[in-house]
């Protein structure tokens, strides 16, 4: 063994890699960028949400004087902490706000309320759900129980006693408090794996076909076919929607195998319509083709071609509506969010799975992914310019 | 009308960035001749050759091939080309790079195929990957890539290169067969005893034809016995006309 050896040749694969300057600034740039991103997903303030209320209750006034209406107590509890923004609603509203997201949850107060919790000495909340988050779901129902528990604590003094959790016959405790849930779409059977299965799927749709159609191009480049082909009556066009229906069909299999996988094997839920699901895919397919045609031109290695993903797959990930919606990021961060064709085939593709709408109401999603694809292939056409006059 | 000109380019200049790569050339290559671009490395002849394809932009000048104004994407259907290194796709058997090529240029016919195989003598590795061929072997089929759609012109940038002599020899005399059957050949070399097996030469060099004519005229203008020899004079005559 040569002390001098290896450290001429550790040397010298050192200047190779100092040579790309493109990695040394990734090695650098790439982790900073992906953990900022991700520090200020993580700490932003949690989302303030927006839920209906819809008050009829009556109230009841004693004899005494004092007169106690539990839904307005209940309403304004709800209104005085920071997580959520209470709307007054009419009833007739509820589900057409549900529906078009202006509020995520709704709760309704009967015109009994009051009256049926002094017969009762218990609680029943009626809360409506949008219900296509099952965290956001869970977030809303365990805070309003908390609201009501301490509305009710808060009644001590009023001369109406707080009820305390009793048993029921089989020695569980009961609280004061309960909720009667309805959902508009999913359910109680609806857990997150539902709620992120749909951006599995619109990821790998695009992920694999990106890095085929990447290194499919630069080997074209490297091994000189594409000059052959260039000399050939093949135009710029008809070489990229070549690639785009060679590799977006395989793209298209690879998902709809796992969509197979994800609906029948691991047991997501799904209601929408499956040829809609394999157009959002196959957009997506058409997307990760031409992504990776255009970013080959700035790969001259395959090595290079591995630095993509970090840039190309983690801000869509973070950004793209995958775990935060993109309604709650940080106002400066949402612009971007709307950049990325990830969170458009997300919102399309759980539009479809979570809440079964058809095109009728996801064609806007699903008409900018198309524009995102068009624009690419257009992209990818013109980046060919430099091989194929 | 006598032969028809294949390819005439007039004035025709190439810059990249302060190099001119092509400085000033004026081709007419007639129809059946087998025309030899004759230079040393880096002198031009690829750049020419890309450019008579289409595949670069004059920064001035004009070329015509088989009569229609360049870049013109129908016409290279009957343009063969080779390039200087092979260019195949590895993960493709030589039979099906060949038929590729082939139809990409319009050609469907098997026969045509399995001649250009028999013709690079492969057809016991028709169906081996590329991958596992050696450098002579992807430059065989390289070859028949070029003109297995039959084309009637075929650029032939230095196909000779890893080609052992006996094979060599076979190349040339299937090149003189086709030209024979009416096909231009435009073949690149900077070997000087291809050169001698060309109809026609032009001597290049940085960029400009010092000379042009059959290998006997060539030789006979300087005096030389050799094309070597007589490449050497060109040079050296051209350089001290150059300099005042």
């Amino acid at each position: 063994m040569n002390l001098q050896r290896i450290s001429i040749l550790a040397g010298r694969v050192m200047r190779q890699v100092l040579r790309d300057r493109r990695t040394v600034a990734l090695i650098v740039l790439a982790p900073i960028i992906v953990l900022s991103l991700g520090t200020i997903l993580f700490r932003s303030d949690p989302p303030v949400i927006p839920i209906g209320v819809v008050n009829e209750d009556q109230g009841v006034s004693f004899p005494s004087g004092v007169s106690i209406n539990l839904g307005e107590r209940i309403t304004d509890d709800l209104a005085a902490g920071d997580q959520l923004q209470v709307i007054a609603l009419d009833e007739s509203e509820v589900e057409n706000l549900l529906r078009d997201g202006t509020v995520q949850a709704a709760v309704f107060f009967p015109s009994d309320f009051t009256t049926s919790f002094l017969t009762d000495h218990h609680v029943a909340l009626n809360l409506s759900l949008e219900g296509s988050d099952p965290t956001r779901s869970m977030m809303i129902s365990t805070y309003l129980t908390q609201t009501a528990m301490k509305t009710l604590a808060g009644l001590a003094g009023t001369g109406v006693a707080m009820p305390a959790a009793s048993q029921n016959d089989e020695g569980e405790t009961v609280l004061p408090v309960s909720l009667n849930t309805n959902y508009l779409y999913g359910g109680e059977q609806f857990d997150t794996m539902d709620y992120i299965a749909p951006v599995y799927i619109a990821l790998l749709g695009m992920f694999f076909v990106f890095l085929l159609a990447c290194v499919a191009f630069l080997r074209e480049r490297s091994q000189g076919t594409i000059e052959r082909l260039a000399a050939t009556p093949a135009t710029r066009t008809e070489i990229v929607l070549g690639y785009m229906l060679g590799l977006g069909l395989f793209g298209v299999i690879q998902v709809a195998v796992i969509l197979f996988f994800t609906v029948w094997v691991i047991g997501i839920h799904y209601l929408g319509s499956l040829a809609l699901l394999l157009l959002i895919i196959a957009i997506m397919a058409i997307v990760g083709v031409n992504l990776g045609i255009l970013a080959s031109a700035f790969a001259r290695t395959e090595f290079q071609v591995l630095q993509f993903i970090p840039l190309v797959v983690f801000p869509q990930v973070l950004l793209g509506g995958t775990f935060w919606a993109v309604a709650d990021m940080p106002a400066f961060l949402q612009p971007f969010a709307y950049l990325m064709p990830l969170y458009y085939a997300n919102v399309a593709l759980r539009d479809v799975m979570l809440k079964g709408w058809g095109l009728a109401e996801i064609w806007p999603n699903l008409a900018i992914l198309a524009g995102f694809g068009i624009l690419l292939v257009i992209l990818s056409i013109l980046m060919m310019q430099r091989e194929v006059v | 009308m006598t032969s028809e000109l294949v390819l005439e380019t007039a004035g025709l200049h190439k810059d990249f960035g302060r190099i001119h790569a092509v400085d000033g050339i004026d081709l007419s290559i007639k129809s059946g001749e087998i025309y030899g671009l004759i230079g040393p490395n880096g002198s031009g002849k690829t750049t020419l050759i890309r450019l008579c394809l289409g595949l670069l932009q004059p920064t001035k000048g004009s070329i015509q091939l088989l009569g229609k104004d360049i870049p013109n994407k129908a016409i290279l259907s009957n343009v063969g080309y080779m390039t200087q290194a092979s260019a195949l796709y590895e993960e493709l058997t030589i039979r099906e790079n060949i038929a590729f090529f082939a139809r990409m240029c319009g050609s469907l016919e098997q026969d045509w195929i399995d001649e250009a195989i028999t013709l690079v003598d492969l057809p016991d590795r028709a169906h081996s990957l590329v991958r596992t061929l050696s450098g002579g072997m992807r430059q065989r089929t390289s070859l028949a890539c070029a003109l297995a759609h039959r084309p009637r012109l075929l650029m032939l940038d230095e196909p000779t290169v890893g080609v052992d002599p006996q094979l060599r020899a076979i190349f040339w005399s299937y090149f003189r067969r086709l030209a024979d059957s009416g096909v231009t050949l435009i073949i690149s070399s900077h070997v000087m005893d291809e050169a001698e097996r060309c109809d026609r030469l032009g001597f290049i060099r940085q960029g400009k034809v010092l000379a042009e004519g059959t290998s006997d005229d060539l030789r006979q203008r300087k005096g030389s016995h050799t094309l070597e020899e007589a490449f050497l004079r060109y040079v050296s005559d051209g350089d001290a006309g150059g300099s005042i």
